[in-house]
């Protein structure tokens, strides 16, 4: 039954982002189209967050660190560079090896849970303090400067393959950020489907266990943990080829709000996180253009609801009602 | 002979409590030994002494004569301990048959690990539990189904923590059963306090007391032996010139 699955879900995730990358240019406005663009990344760091905890079990509450990782590393990098193709793998590469020495330190460490989720947290508040002071032109890397509370406002997009001088159009830059999100779902995917993924899975339900069959439960989490990495470094370069990076990125609020996306969109699933990043991105934006109330309180409210009334998530619980409405089908 | 499990003068301290106590024993190959002792003798800590979980203050465990001290638990699974806790320790979100192929594939393709998963399911009688989640099944099933993990890979050795701790009389006469079968093809040490369930079971015995070995010896000269009634009624002045 899997083995008949897996390729339907594929080809169903395939053509619902070639008809997104052939339709939603034509039907959406140049400032919509952009922040559609947006809400994509944040789908792709809500993956990287799916895979390190919904899947690995491990809550880094500090996912926001890579992402911002990711941007500045593509900002400095592509100013460099000039080229900025050359700067998409630094800026996966950056965030994935500061994941491998932060990881190699917390699992091989035997730190705890508790104490992972506040680790990662700091990390991403010093770098939030550490960016921000860098104002000033002492504080700049080769040609960027790292520009402080202003962040890097000059970030380059993307240009043709050999072509620095011919940079990407919004319409491409959503087409890359589509086929991003689809390959790290494909790649998320084999993962789990591999046996690296059910050991990860296994390790999540009972690391003991899973150490006394003979897994070295420290090497598959840091495997992990370096994907997810990886994955919320790329999220950051498309969202700095849509917006620019700042320091905002390795904010609380990044750090907060991607636990509630794959909290509301469904733990321990793929495409449920992608959901409710692109709903509560969607909500939030609506919410700011309302002039009466402050968005954050209408958030705050839904999300409560949310947990109340689907603690699964949004993708479990439309499965459970979805279930149930066949089965009473099947009994008329 | 070279013994296939022995330490050596082990010991374990906690600040100032001494839970293991310079121990010194030998299980050799095709064995079927029982570490005994009321609660405290340290049975526990030296279990998780010899299974990697922590690590001795002093003396040494060898492995066919090699030192093995120190290492980590997934590391001694490998050299082909299987390992049993008291309380199950199992995958509640998976199903049976998944967490017995996890068991094996560490060494073995996914298919032939499917297959192997299925016919360790069968040899203990519980095929038919292969698609259900674990986290539904009852405790005695729970048991059968760590049990299950714990012997697919075929280990040399395989280590249980107080196996029959919360079964009834009939189920422990069942367990009972089932590792005298097992020790026919695996060595066994059995870590336990309940002396019904040892007569069942063994035939070599190491009576653990206070962190010492107080006694090793057949089953009938164990439950024989006046200090070793004493420790279990609660008497106090045991002597300590013991060791077998």
């Amino acid at each position: 039954m899997n083995g008949i699955r897996l390729p339907i879900e594929l080809t169903a995730a395939s053509v619902v982002t070639i008809a997104a990358i052939l339709i939603l240019p034509h039907v959406l406005e140049l400032f919509a189209l952009i922040n559609a663009t947006v809400y994509v990344s944040m789908a792709v760091l809500a993956l990287s967050l799916a895979l390190v905890w919904g899947f690995g079990g491990i809550l880094c509450f500090g996912q926001a660190t890579f992402f911002g990782l990711g941007g500045y590393a593509y900002a400095v990098a592509a100013i460099n560079f000039g080229d900025t193709v050359y700067a998409v793998p630094v800026a996966i590469a950056v965030p994935a090896l500061v994941a491998a020495a932060l990881g190699y330190v917390m699992f091989y460490g035997r730190i705890s849970d508790v104490y992972i989720g506040a680790i990662t947290l700091t990390l991403t508040l010093i770098l939030f303090n550490f960016v921000n002071s860098t104002s000033g032109d002492q504080w700049r890397i080769g040609a960027a400067p790292l520009g402080g509370f202003n962040g890097i406002p000059s970030t380059p997009p993307l240009n043709m393959p050999g072509d620095p001088g011919n940079p990407l159009p919004p319409e491409w830059i959503f087409a890359v950020a589509m086929l991003s999100l689809l390959i790290c779902y494909i790649i998320a995917k084999l993962i789990l489907r591999a046996r690296f993924g059910r050991v990860i899975v296994a390790i999540r339900e009972n690391e003991r266990r899973a150490e006394l069959l003979g897994y070295d439960v420290r090497a598959y989490k840091l495997g992990i943990f370096v994907i997810g990495g990886a994955m919320a470094g790329l999220s950051g370069l498309l969202f700095a080829n849509c917006v620019f990076v700042s320091p905002t990125m390795f904010s609380l609020f990044y750090s907060g709000q991607i636990i509630v996306w794959v909290m509301v969109g469904g733990l321990s699933t793929l495409v449920g996180p992608v959901i409710g990043a692109i709903l509560l991105n969607l909500l939030t934006t609506w919410a700011g253009t309302l002039p009466e109330i402050n968005p954050s309180l209408i958030l705050g409210a839904i999300l409560a609801l949310a947990v109340l009334v689907m603690p699964r998530g949004i993708l479990p619980s439309l499965a459970t009602v979805l279930g149930r409405f066949r089965g009473a089908r099947g009994m008329t | 002979m070279t013994a296939l499990l022995a330490t050596e003068h082990l010991t374990m301290r906690f600040g100032g409590v001494v839970a293991v106590d310079d121990v010194s024993l030998a299980v050799a190959d095709g064995e079927l030994r029982c570490l005994i002792g009321p609660n405290g003798a340290g049975k526990s800590t030296l279990f998780k002494c010899l299974t990697g979980q922590i690590k001795p203050s002093a003396g040494r465990i060898l492995w066919r004569g090699q030192d093995i001290t120190g290492l980590n638990s997934f590391e001694i699974a490998r050299l082909g301990v299987g390992i049993k806790t008291q309380v199950p320790s199992l995958f509640d979100g998976l199903t049976v048959l998944e967490s017995v192929r996890l068991a094996l594939r560490r060494q073995a393709r996914e298919r032939v690990a499917r297959v192997q998963a299925l016919a360790t399911l069968e040899r203990l009688g519980i095929v038919e539990l292969a698609q259900h989640l674990v986290v539904l099944l009852a405790h005695g099933q729970r048991q059968l189904v760590e049990l299950a993990m714990v012997v697919a890979p075929e280990p040399d050795l395989i280590i249980l923590d107080e196996p029959t701790a919360g079964m009834s009389a009939e189920e422990t006469t069942r367990a009972a059963r089932v590792i005298r079968a097992l020790n026919a093809a695996h060595t066994i040490i059995v870590v336990e306090h309940d002396m019904q369930f040892i007569r069942a079971i063994a035939k070599t015995v190491t009576v653990l007391h206070q962190g010492r070995v107080l006694i090793e010896d057949d089953v009938a000269s164990v439950l024989a032996d006046r200090r070793v009634q004493d420790v279990y009624l609660g008497k106090t002045d045991v002597s300590w010139q013991v060791v077998a």
